[in-house]
């Protein structure tokens, strides 16, 4: 089939899409946006986050044809240019990037986060991200990138 | 270009090492990582992020039965799908169909016989990873099924049948010290278990082979260790090394997970033979298969103490699951049994250490290889010991704590810093968590957001372990790294290049490089090259060694650009340095530019640095140096328990740890915390369940790793005794928060419960 | 995954329509479980009927104070939404103990209702499983059952429901609309998941082609007072172990009325209804409170591996209503 949906701004078309395809799938191969992250492809680790109508979901369960029409952003969306994002550019300041194989994820979810909740506390930190799985940093890192974010932007 | 080997066995470097912090981005700051940028605008690639023109998409069949044998295979039907452009079984490995990091006993693609679930089979490759999966249910394997040999405790006694010809004990590691009929006035013993632990890294295992016009073929990988991946390759497909080249792809995570094969010579398979590149990425499910997990273990120990709680002797007998094959369980056991007796000093120690064959899951490499299992035990004894002698956990620690100058159970004689003591009372003096007060905010209970526990039947315990960990190879192995230096003039500034095969597995790797080459160099422009194998072997990334071979390599290269670039400059009074671009005399200042220095040409050194020699063990009796360093890290636990409920809430896990000398302490902040959020999960959550050698769980939904609201806060405590022996005085840090951690959070709910608690994972039903 | 066509109708009554005319035909809401479940294998349907966008995203007031919840609804919408909070606190508080924000943000109230089980079995289409395949055994009666039923099972199944809001759902004696080939249909809520009995491959009393439509909360006074508690393996984003939905109306110190269903411990939803008679009208005191979860829990029938579910049940209801019941008094 063919699959129509906007990305990051952009209008995007897919041909041959197979139902099957997850919106990961087509976002990562299909469309050239490999930041969204193969983690688990069950909805158990988030590291496939993206907005989908501005609500932050795992694209690895949205089956390619519940995209059509609808209005995806990605990780590879959050930068202005070559200037990144308060969240992105904190999560590199604090040292909440080792492998990196969550971030994106977590800088979605994290950017969700701040969005409805501009000054958060620790705990509501913890709750939000709690669909992110990190295996390298033990979190605290991350906890340290996202308070930064708050209190930069 | 030159190489030399690194002196440092005969002239060890004075401590603190000569540096020139000044230097910007230099060691011990904390400059960003190169990769972070990249990484947090999705723009890092990763090796499942390759792609190339006319790719084909790989895939493997693997066995559904623990043991079998292999009576018919038939795979006409799968060649039939359309899309499909090859399908591969052992009869298609042109090489030696065996590899293995100990010894090659592990088939590329199972012949007569399956050892474990989801030993591969074949292969196939198509346009499509659906098309390819499609295929796989195509290929007609006929299994005779045979009983699995599951008990890993028989398979070290001899019992039952033999899962390869030699028998099933792969190695067995006796340590003998003092007297073996030592008695004393205070004994204990107990029984503990391990379950099998999975690395979990994010990154699923994934590659792009890609066949060259001479015939060879070059892959693009997530490894730990891209030489001796390629040594194996290249026996199996029979190809000579030049015609191998393999270039590090992105890597998510390793944890050990990434030590042993997976993807790589069946995508190089499927490349040769379809002529075209090749991906291969595992899903969740296939990576709990693909890849090893740590050894499960059973250890019986006895302990001997005065009444003073002084150890008189120690006795263990060990038991690793090693699974199907050897991956690197020889090492394992060799690590279990010669730390066995954890940091103290004990006069006369008897243990005995089996890796075993079974049928069950092949188990190598994780975070901590062989030194996890042991701690859980050696730590669970030294509380019983406190108890029945009426001592504070802390102080029947200490008393027994090894120090430099310790002879260890093997009889080699501690030559550097071993502040077991001194970690110990450091986190013991650390300000303790607050009580649950007033209107306590529910998710900072145990259940979390559940909504489980308000505060009733809820009990707090305090626990302590210390661990030990040997850094590098051991055992005689010759450990080494290679490392180029190159330094030249790039648009009026210095610029310096680095090179190795040394794997960024998420570490930070390639900024310690950097921060080595900036201080040695006095530049502020370093890059990073690609990982590849152009360049000689780095040795692996574990057993917590890359900064300190790797990053010895680098700075003795380094040393010798910059001995190079100093002749240039003639006989001048004075000594001569480097520092912010200039060349600097002790006597006159600043002598000149570094690019005026340099003109026009590059200067480029080559070093292959090893790190001082180790011994064999004895094989009668475990005498032997064995190990190049050893690492401690301590941990205290605090643990709100729910004991109607069985539910644990870790409040705080607070670590001392010695790394000798913080190179980045951003990035030695981050080990500790990784390092003791995966003790965490396997202490009260991870466990690979295996049931007549089949997983039960092979996904995240059912293995379980810690998350945001499952890890506490940490204080840590980072001391600097630099090693004599190592470049900058650094010791090894990846591995030992992790060893720790496991054995304090147990202790915690020990204290808090009252339960003998000899199993981890603890789960709700232990406790309740 | 097999080959599937996928299809997005324009109403309910084409869908419906669509579906019952194709015996492997199945309805995708959020695709949480189900696309899951096709990556795994375990469910193979050849069409898929996408009802997102075509069931209702909007929640009513009902004219007796309770509330009418779209089939469309998601997850997240439903547990944020005010009035659910203020009248029933235990659904809001279910809904957010389950999953994660991305998931909640897809998973819809009639799709969460029909999640399968998590049983390990179920899921791995190698082994044997009553449920997924009828008459090749249950390997979960030997096997790693720890997180399996204690109550209500049978030799062909021991699995349990996964969901959450059904929980509440049960407690709350909701009413679930369907809309099916033969019209529409209400079902109470606590009926709407079966035993698995002979058939357990039949997860509801739901016929193919039957849609969730909406899901109906009536008025209840003592809503407010309501609690959902889950215990689990994790401090968050995991499976129950053992859950408890309960609401408590407390009058003198004398219980006058109370709603309990447990989650983790069964095939379906339990509704505690011995616990809730043994209640009625005795003092709202901690011993009573253990004394009906004991009357509730002396059925139950624990594998090898899953007896911890017993004590934990009945401490955290007893744990619930005395919460409750201290609210109440203070109120």
């Amino acid at each position: 089939m063919r699959l129509n949906v906007t990305v990051n701004g952009e209008p995007k078309q897919a041909d041959d899409v197979w139902e099957g395809e997850s919106l990961l799938y087509v976002l990562r191969e299909r469309l050239g946006l490999p930041g969204s992250k193969n983690a688990c492809e069950q909805g158990e680790c988030g590291s496939c986050t993206v907005y989908l109508d501005g609500v932050p979901v795992c694209s690895c369960l949205v089956a390619a044809g519940q995209a059509e029409g609808h209005d995806v952003r990605t990780v590879e969306g959050l930068a202005d240019g070559d200037t990144l994002d308060p969240v992105q550019q904190s999560f590199v300041d604090a040292g909440a990037v080792q492998c990196g194989f969550c971030t994106p994820g977590l800088v979605v979810a994290a950017h969700d986060l701040l969005h409805r909740v501009p000054d958060p506390s620790d705990e509501e930190i913890r709750e939000a991200l709690a669909g992110n799985l990190c295996r390298c940093t033990g979190y605290e890192k991350i906890l340290d990138a996202v308070r930064n974010a708050a209190a930069t932007s | 270009m030159t190489s030399a080997t690194s002196p440092t066995s005969t002239t060890p470097v004075t401590t603190p090492a000569r540096t020139s912090e000044e230097a910007a981005g230099g060691i011990g700051s904390s400059p960003v990582r190169p990769d972070g940028t990249t990484k947090v605008r999705g723009e890092f690639a990763y090796s499942s992020d390759l792609w190339h023109e006319d790719m084909l998409w790989g895939a493997t069949l693997r066995s559904p039965h623990p043991s079998a044998r292999i009576t018919g295979l038939d795979i006409a039907g799968a060649l039939a799908v359309p899309g499909v452009y090859a399908v591969l079984t052992h009869a298609d490995v042109p090489g030696v169909n065996r590899y293995g990091l100990e010894q090659p006993d592990q088939p590329v693609l199972a012949e007569d016989v399956v050892r474990y679930q989801g030993e591969p089979v074949a292969l196939v490759a198509a346009d499509h990873p659906e098309t390819a999966r499609r295929a796989m249910e195509r290929i007609r394997v006929d299994y005779e099924e045979l009983e699995p040999v599951t008990d890993a405790q028989a398979a070290a006694e001899g019992k039952g049948p033999a899962v390869h010809p030699g028998g099933n004990v792969v190695r067995h590691v006796p340590i003998r010290r003092g007297d073996p009929r030592a008695t004393a006035d205070v004994v204990v013993t107990g029984t503990y278990e391990v379950g099998m632990q999975d690395q979990a890294f994010l990154g699923p295992e994934s590659g792009l082979a890609v066949p060259a016009e001479d015939g060879g073929i070059d892959l693009y990988v997530a490894t730990q260790w891209l030489h001796v991946d390629q040594q194996q390759i290249v026996a199996a497909l029979g190809l000579p090394p030049e015609k191998v080249r393999l270039t590090l792809g992105g890597v998510g995570g390793a944890f050990g997970g990434r030590e042993d094969l997976s993807i790589q010579v069946h995508a190089c398979l499927l490349a040769l033979h379809t002529g075209k590149p090749v991906k291969m990425v595992y899903n969740r499910e296939e990576s709990f298969y693909g890849h090893v997990h740590r050894h499960p273990a059973v250890l019986h120990y006895e302990h001997g103490a005065d009444r003073d709680g002084r150890l008189v002797y120690v006795r263990a007998r060990i038991v690793l699951d090693g699974g199907a094959y050897a991956s690197t369980t020889g090492a394992v056991a060799g690590n279990a049994a010669t730390l066995g007796v954890g940091p103290y000093d004990v006069p006369n120690v008897s243990v005995d250490c089996w890796g075993v064959y079974t049928n069950n899951p092949p188990c190598g490499a994780m975070r901590g290889f062989g030194a996890v299992q042991a701690a859980f035990a050696y730590e669970s004894q030294m509380d019983k010991l406190a108890q029945a002698c009426g001592l504070d956990p802390v102080e029947v620690r200490t008393r027994n704590a090894m120090s430099e100058g310790t002879v260890m159970p093997t009889g080699q004689v501690v030559d550097s810093a071993a502040p077991v003591a001194e970690l110990l009372r450091r986190v013991r003096d650390m300000p303790l968590p607050a009580g649950p007060s007033g209107e306590p905010d529910l998710r900072r209970l145990p259940g979390g957001v559940s909504n489980t526990t308000h505060g009733e039947g809820v009990v707090r315990g305090v626990g302590y372990a210390v661990g030990i960990k040997n850094i590098c190879f051991s055992e005689g192995f010759d450990d080494y790294s290679t490392a180029r230096v190159r330094l030249q003039a790039v648009g009026g500034e210095p610029a310096a290049t680095v090179q190795t095969a040394a794997c960024e597995v998420g570490q930070g790797l390639v900024t310690v490089l950097q921060q080595i080459v900036r201080t040695e160099l006095g530049v502020e422009q370093v890059t990073v090259e690609p990982m590849d194998t152009s360049i000689g072997s780095a040795g692996s990334s574990s057993a917590s060694r890359q900064t300190y071979v790797t990053g010895g390599a680098v700075r003795a290269a380094a040393l010798a650009v910059r001995k190079g670039l100093l002749g240039r400059v003639g006989h001048v009074p004075g000594e001569l340095s480097v520092s912010g671009g200039k060349v600097v005399s002790t006597r006159d200042g600043v002598l000149a530019d570094i690019v005026d220095v340099l003109g026009d040409d590059v200067l480029e050194e080559t070093v292959e640095w090893r790190h001082r020699p180790t011994e064999s063990l004895d094989p009668e009796t475990g005498q032997g140096t064995a190990h190049v360093q050893y690492a401690f890290a301590a941990h205290r636990a605090v643990v709100d328990v729910d004991t109607e409920l069985g539910l644990v809430k870790v409040v705080a896990l607070d670590c001392a740890q010695d790394v000798g000398k913080a190179l980045n302490p951003q990035a030695v902040l981050g080990q500790i915390q990784g390092g003791s959020a995966q003790g965490l999960g396997l202490a009260v959550m991870e466990e690979i369940q295996t049931d007549g050698g089949l997983i039960r769980n092979p996904s995240f939904t059912d293995y379980l790793i810690p998350t945001v609201l499952d890890m506490p806060p940490m204080n840590i405590d980072v001391l600097e005794l630099a090693d004599p022996h190592a470049p900058y005085g650094v010791r090894g840090v990846g591995e030992p928060p992790t060893i720790s951690s496991t054995p304090a959070i147990v202790a915690a709910i020990r204290a808090a419960t009252g339960k003998p608690l000899t199993r981890v994972p603890v789960r709700p039903e232990h406790i309740i | 995954m097999i080959p599937f066509d996928y299809r997005r109708p324009d109403d309910i009554g084409t869908a419906v329509a669509t579906v019952t005319g194709n015996p492997r035909a199945a309805f995708l809401g959020g695709g949480t479980n189900l696309v899951d479940h096709m990556k795994l294998g375990v469910a193979e349907p050849e069409l898929l009927v996408d009802v997102t966008g075509l069931t209702s995203r909007d929640i009513e007031r009902l004219p007796d104070g309770g509330l009418r919840v779209g089939a469309g609804v998601r997850n997240s919408d439903l547990a944020a939404d005010p009035l659910v909070r203020e009248r029933f606190p235990v659904l809001a508080q279910a809904l957010l103990s389950g999953a994660s924000g991305q998931l909640r943000n897809l998973a819809t109230t009639g799709g969460n209702l029909l999640q399968r089980t998590r049983c390990v079995y179920f899921q791995d289409v190698t082994t044997p499983c009553n449920k997924r395949e009828p008459g090749q055994g249950c390997s979960a009666l030997e096997g790693y059952h720890r997180h399996h039923a204690v109550l209500g099972a049978s030799r062909q199944c021991v699995a349990v429901h996964p969901s959450d809001l059904a929980v509440a759902l049960a407690a709350l004696d909701a009413v679930v609309r369907v809309q099916g080939p033969g019209g529409e249909r209400t079902i109470p809520a606590e009926t709407l998941h079966r035993l698995p009995g002979e058939h357990p491959e039949r997860d509801t009393v739901l016929e193919h082609g039957e849609l969730i439509t909406a899901v109906d909360l009536p008025g209840l006074p003592f809503g407010p007072r309501s609690r959902y508690r889950k215990a689990r393996d994790r401090a968050s984003f995991a499976f129950a172990l053992v859950s408890v939905a309960a609401a408590l109306d407390v009058a003198g110190g004398l219980v006058r009325d109370v709603r309990i269903a447990f989650g983790g411990l069964a095939h379906k939803p339990w509704r505690a209804r011995l616990a809730e008679d043994a209640l009625r009208g005795r003092p709202a005191a901690p011993d009573e409170f253990r004394a009906a979860a004991e009357a509730e829990l002396a059925d139950a029938q624990p594998l090898r591996d899953n007896g911890f579910k017993v004590p934990m049940a009945r401490n955290m209801l007893v744990s619930v209503l005395t919460e409750l019941s201290a609210e109440d008094g203070a109120a």
